[in-house]
């Protein structure tokens, strides 16, 4: 037995000698990749699902928080092998090791996080009842969106000039990535936008259940809640965001206030807060945005159409449809109907399809009446 | 052949405004006579030019035409792949084009072609109007203007085809068919403008509407657009070409849209009335139709008759 369990701790002493020395983009000074490099390091939770532990050092190594240490985000640990992790990393804490540039501070999220938890969506990271079908950070930003192309280096023409006064060639590179890359994507398309919102927005599920919590708690819910996601697929901006175009409202378009996008984004509000770009004070600047001719009367256009897939849901729109198709059906049958019929009039007075020196009069007719020879 | 009271009344009507002498009165006259009674006989028996007998459009209405119907197919064709787009076919359409930022402006832009070719006719159509009178030659049953006429017509056109009578109906220049193709036509342009602009322009159709309208009014332009698009394009897939192209008789196709001029069978046949001003109008005309008669011998019925009427005249004359 015991010498089983000398054999184990031989591997292990042997594999960590051998990866030993594998250069990580990031510098590994807290030790956390000593258990956290092993592919299968993960657990079963205790309602079943699979959770892995496993970092990737060379994908955490190109991520935007490469170099922010592990210790700065998961500050609850304190000791090494670490206790059972309660409740994870939260986005609003501050980081020790790395400066804002610009004010020298601690870098954090926090003004982004306030606004946040101030909003529609804003929830505890650990959520509770309904709360948990609200996202947190992680539900719209994940690591990869914001990664460098690590395999397209910086053009040589541009930091050749850098590294004159720079010197390190090293900071160039990242200083140039970091910043090409903010302004190449500067935010997410329409149709990025809109699939990400529909992912819970359009959810048939999430929105049922959210709606009986909100009925049994007696909580308000927009008009367009039940359907807001397919209404939009449905609506004029929606179809041509759908369909690619690029300068067509995304749901952020007009649920954000414009000022700073990037920071309203996340100060989503139900339409009757009268701080909400779509509360009906404030819809017609926010229709003014793109329709600059746009009045109070535009305003009141309904960019969420009720959807037609049930009768009550929008009478006008039902029935319109339904008159509509069968006036086309009807006209087509009556006007094909029509040319079969006179089809075989004419085919009774000895016309087809024959070509002839320009007449097609050569058939002999069943009136009796003939071409005279 | 003995015209009935509404042919001769055309007739009467025609060589009055065309102020024609005695002499080409009476050859007109004689002309009419000596057609036979049975009109399938005559219209069986001409030879037609398939590229055109008798003059019926003018370059402008052909021109319209044109414009109208190349728009009208390549709208169609960058529309409704918009449209339509979650359906399988869609897709590699739109991507012909170079996708819908592409589509929608080449759209509009043939949009813009089309309401130009519809501000030209009604202008065209106006002026037309306008110069007849003033020349004392406007007749409104010669025009596309519905008339009672043409619910007759159509009743005895059904009976003719389903058997129960042996002669098609004395119709005019526009038969009723070609008026309904037209009104159809007409109202689906105007259906296609108002709805597009409503697409184009929501702020200012927002502005002239009523509040309470103004939101219905989109969510109907936005059905309207591609139902109206879908029917008329059915409607002239179906129908127009059926009847222009691929009808027994008009097959392969009626080159009046190029050429202007219709075919003498196809107007004696559908247009009989307009075939008598034809024969009022055009010398050659009634020169062609008695050498036709006097060769294929059915011109037997006038003979004796004109003989008779020439010695009455020669008679009296001293």
């Amino acid at each position: 037995m015991e010498y089983r369990k000398l054999k184990i701790y031989l591997q292990i002493l042997v594999l960590m000698s051998v990866s030993h020395g594998a250069a990580y983009a990031f510098e590994d000074d807290e030790g956390c990749l000593l258990c956290h490099k092993y592919p299968k390091m993960g657990r079963i939770t205790e309602e079943g699902a699979r959770r892995s532990y496993y970092v990737m050092p060379h994908v955490f190594g190109s991520t935007v928080h490469r170099n922010v240490p592990c210790k700065d985000c998961h500050s609850y640990i304190k000791e090494l092998p670490h206790r059972e992790v309660k409740n994870g990393v939260t986005c609003d804490s501050e980081c020790h090791s790395i400066k804002n540039p610009a004010t020298g501070k601690n870098f954090s999220h926090k003004s982004i996080y306030e606004k946040y938890e101030k909003s529609a969506h804003g929830r505890e990271k650990i959520a509770k009842g309904h709360d948990q079908d609200k996202p947190y950070c992680v539900t719209c930003h994940t690591n990869p969106i914001y990664n460098p192309k690590e395999d397209q280096g910086p053009p040589p023409r541009i930091t050749q000039r850098c590294v004159i006064c720079h010197e390190d060639e090293k900071f160039v590179t990242n200083w140039y990535k970091h910043t090409s890359r903010r302004i190449n994507e500067v935010k997410r398309s329409p149709k990025e936008v809109m699939e990400l919102c529909t992912s819970c927005h359009g959810d048939k599920r999430l929105i049922e259940r959210h709606m009986k919590a909100a009925e049994k708690e007696g909580r308000e819910l927009g008009d367009k809640y039940a359907f807001a996601a397919e209404s939009y697929q449905q609506s004029f901006h929606g179809k041509v965001v759908k369909y690619g175009f690029t300068k067509a409202a995304s749901c952020l378009d007009c649920h954000a206030d414009n000022d700073n996008y990037y920071m309203n984004v996340h100060d989503i509000r139900p339409s009757r807060d009268p701080a909400s770009s779509v509360h009906k004070d404030n819809v017609t600047k926010t229709c003014q945005r793109c329709h600059t001719r746009a009045d109070e009367k535009y305003a009141q256009l309904d960019p969420h159409p009720t959807p037609v897939t049930e009768e009550e849901n929008n009478n006008f729109r039902y029935y319109s449809n339904l008159i509509y198709g069968w006036i086309g059906d009807v006209v087509l049958v009556l006007l094909i109907g029509l040319a079969a019929f006179e089809t075989i009039g004419r085919r009774r007075d000895g016309v087809g399809w024959h070509l002839r020196k320009g007449s097609t009069w050569w058939r002999k007719s069943k009136r009796g009446r003939d071409r005279v020879k | 052949m003995n015209l009935s009271a509404e042919a001769r009344k055309v007739l009467e009507s025609s060589m009055r405004m065309n102020k024609v002498s005695d002499a080409e009165r009476a050859e007109i006259e004689r002309v009419v006579e000596s057609m036979p009674d049975d009109r399938v006989l005559l219209y069986k028996n001409v030879v037609s030019n398939p590229i055109g007998d008798l003059p019926r459009y003018d370059i402008h209405i052909r021109l319209q035409h044109m414009l109208t119907f190349v728009t009208f197919l390549t709208l169609a064709f960058t529309g409704l792949p918009i449209a339509f787009l979650d359906h399988f076919w869609a897709t590699p359409l739109n991507n012909l084009v170079g996708g819908v930022d592409v589509s929608r402006i080449i759209h509009r832009t043939l949009a813009s072609v089309m309401v130009f070719s519809m501000i030209y006719h009604i202008i065209y159509l106006f002026w037309l109007v306008l110069r007849d009178i003033m020349r004392g030659r406007f007749v409104l049953q010669r025009t596309l203007i519905p008339t009672l006429k043409d619910v007759r017509d159509f009743k005895l056109d059904m009976l003719y085809h389903a058997g129960k009578r042996d002669q098609r109906p004395e119709m005019d220049k526009f038969m009723y068919k070609q008026k309904i193709h037209y009104f159809a036509a007409a109202f689906g342009n105007l259906v296609m403008v108002v709805s597009g602009s409503s697409f184009l322009f929501p702020e200012f159709w927002a502005t002239i509407l009523p509040v309470g309208y103004a939101s219905y009014f989109q969510e109907m332009m936005r059905l309207s657009h591609p139902h109206e698009a879908l029917l008329a394009l059915l409607v002239i897939a179906f129908w127009h070409w059926y009847n222009v192209h691929l009808a027994p008789g008009r097959f392969p196709m009626q080159w009046t849209f190029l050429t202007g001029k219709i075919t003498r069978e196809h107007q004696i046949e559908e247009h009989f009335l307009e075939y008598l001003r034809n024969l009022v109008e055009i010398k050659s005309e009634r020169e062609y139709l008695l050498d036709m008669e006097d060769a294929r011998e059915l011109s037997g019925v006038y003979e004796d008759k004109f003989i008779d009427e020439k010695m009455a005249v020669n008679k009296s004359e001293p």
